[in-house]
């Protein structure tokens, strides 16, 4: 459904993408796991082009993209088949939880107000936030926002969902709200791409682990052979720290 | 003389005063509007013009920005033959249309870099057009951000338009000196004050109209409503 051939991407002189391959299946749930600063974010906005990577190609079913010769139709349109949920939120500052949702879907798949309005009511239910529909982003917690930011993302029915640590800017007590509804939409069958530092989480919700170390894939299998049978001492060693950590 | 016969003689220019700072709010903005937007997106030689423009307008005093206007506009307007064109008044528009979209390019600029890089991301993610982006999302934000500093430059150009009585044109600081003059210099003290009074008034009204647009934006949290929160704001000033 969705593969990465060859991708590179430097940010001056620093090299971060170092040629990285990944294919990922319709209904795969792929948690992308490694230290920080190896690629893991950058990867993810490779895929929808928020970043512009030097060289690479992109298959999404039938769109082909060399990242060389990029062209806005097809970043348009693979644009238009994935979702994000990032970090840091990103909601919409100037709308309440309610416009956040709907605006997508009104401004960009044209759909009707009402109809705009009952699919984010629904998806508002499905994260638990329709009591928070008026709200402005500044009355929210934290853990508010990232729901705000899966139900704007689920509402514009992706076939993948972009998970770029979705827990890292949350306080702990938090980071239990948010993760119940990720496992929630990812059960659901949805194609997800997840970053995380939440090992325990990673493991029990994907059907692959790719571990990236210094601009590549250093590792990938199921959950079992990753955490289990480490096939490297550099990811043997990172397991350690993070579950050691957590 | 009788400070009631001195007011409507000095509210008499004041519709002058309006229109030479309404053009320059007019004009300005819809430079600053285009400055600011080849200072962001850096259109190669044109964008470079557009920082020497507004070096000029923020590093030059204002007076002298009006004596270069004044003396200046002449061999300009005179290239088209267009000669008759050209009054103190004219040329006090000019002058501070040009001062005011530098001065202001440097409030919008900024207020749209401090829009948070992740409002951008994730619009482009979802595919938003670019036009769509800056409608819906960054620009209001970015005009959430920029008003405090639109409201003080709108109060500084009240104040500059002050100036244009170096170069002639007829404004109420100009008027007040005329009645000072013709009346011996015998009532300074009360001319200065009701001219005091006057723009005193004027920023306060601009003040307002800012306020009114800063707490209707969205970003503000709605604790109060717009109004209840300027009663508040003005006894608190009071």
């Amino acid at each position: 459904m969705l593969e990465l051939k060859d991708v590179k991407l430097s940010y001056g002189n620093t090299q971060v993408l170092n040629g990285v391959n990944l294919s990922v299946k319709r209904g795969d749930v792929v948690s992308i796991i490694g230290p920080s600063g190896t690629g893991k974010t950058t990867l993810l906005k490779c895929i929808n082009y928020l970043v512009k990577p030097a060289s690479g190609t992109i298959v999404f079913d039938q769109i082909r993209m060399d990242y060389q010769r990029a062209d806005k139709a097809a970043i348009q349109a693979i644009r238009l088949r994935t979702a994000m949920v990032f970090q840091q939120f990103n909601v919409f500052k100037n709308m309440t939880v309610l416009q956040n949702v709907m605006d997508p879907l009104v401004v960009v798949q044209r759909k009707s107000t009402d109809e705009a309005r009952e699919i984010a009511l629904r998806e508002l239910e499905r994260v638990g936030l329709s009591d928070k529909r008026d709200s402005y982003p500044s009355q929210l917690s934290g853990g508010q926002l990232q729901r705000t930011g899966i139900a704007r993302a689920l509402a514009v029915r992706p076939d993948v969902m972009l998970f770029d640590e979705p827990t890292s800017s949350l306080d702990p007590e938090l980071v239990g709200e948010v993760l119940k509804v990720i496992k929630d939409v990812t059960s659901s069958g949805i194609t997800s791409l997840l970053v995380t530092h939440e090992m325990q989480f990673a493991r029990n919700i994907s059907s692959r682990i790719v571990f990236m170390d210094r601009g590549v894939v250093a590792a990938d299998g199921s959950p079992a052979e990753i955490f289990d049978a480490p096939s490297s001492p550099r990811l043997a060693q990172f397991l350690q720290s993070e579950l050691a950590f957590q | 003389m009788d400070v009631s016969a001195m007011i409507p003689e000095l509210l008499s220019a004041l519709p002058l005063t309006l229109a030479i700072t309404f053009t320059a709010i007019v004009v300005g903005f819809c430079l600053a509007l285009v400055a600011s937007t080849l200072r962001i997106r850096r259109v190669p030689v044109i964008s470079n013009l557009v920082d020497l423009y507004v070096s000029y307008a923020r590093s030059v005093p204002v007076v002298l920005q009006l004596f270069v206007a004044f003396y200046g506009l002449p061999l300009l307007v005179a290239l088209f033959g267009a000669a008759d064109f050209f009054s103190p008044n004219v040329a006090a528009m000019v002058g501070l249309s040009l001062y005011h979209g530098g001065y202001l390019s440097e409030v919008m600029r900024p207020a749209y870099l401090a829009v948070d890089r992740g409002q951008h991301d994730a619009a482009d993610s979802l595919g938003y057009t670019f036009r769509q982006k800056i409608f819906r999302i960054v620009g209001p934000q970015a005009i959430h951000i920029g008003l405090p500093g639109y409201g003080n430059s709108i109060i500084y150009l009240i104040h500059n338009v002050a100036l244009v009585m170096y170069i002639g044109a007829a404004d109420v600081m100009a008027t007040a000196h005329l009645i000072m003059e013709r009346d011996y210099n015998q009532y300074q003290f009360e001319t200065y004050l009701v001219l005091a009074v006057i723009y005193a008034l004027m920023c306060l009204i601009a003040w307002l109209i800012i306020r009114f647009f800063e707490l209707r934006s969205p970003m503000q949290a709605p604790e109060a409503t717009a109004t209840t929160q300027i009663k508040h704001a003005l006894i608190s000033n009071a």
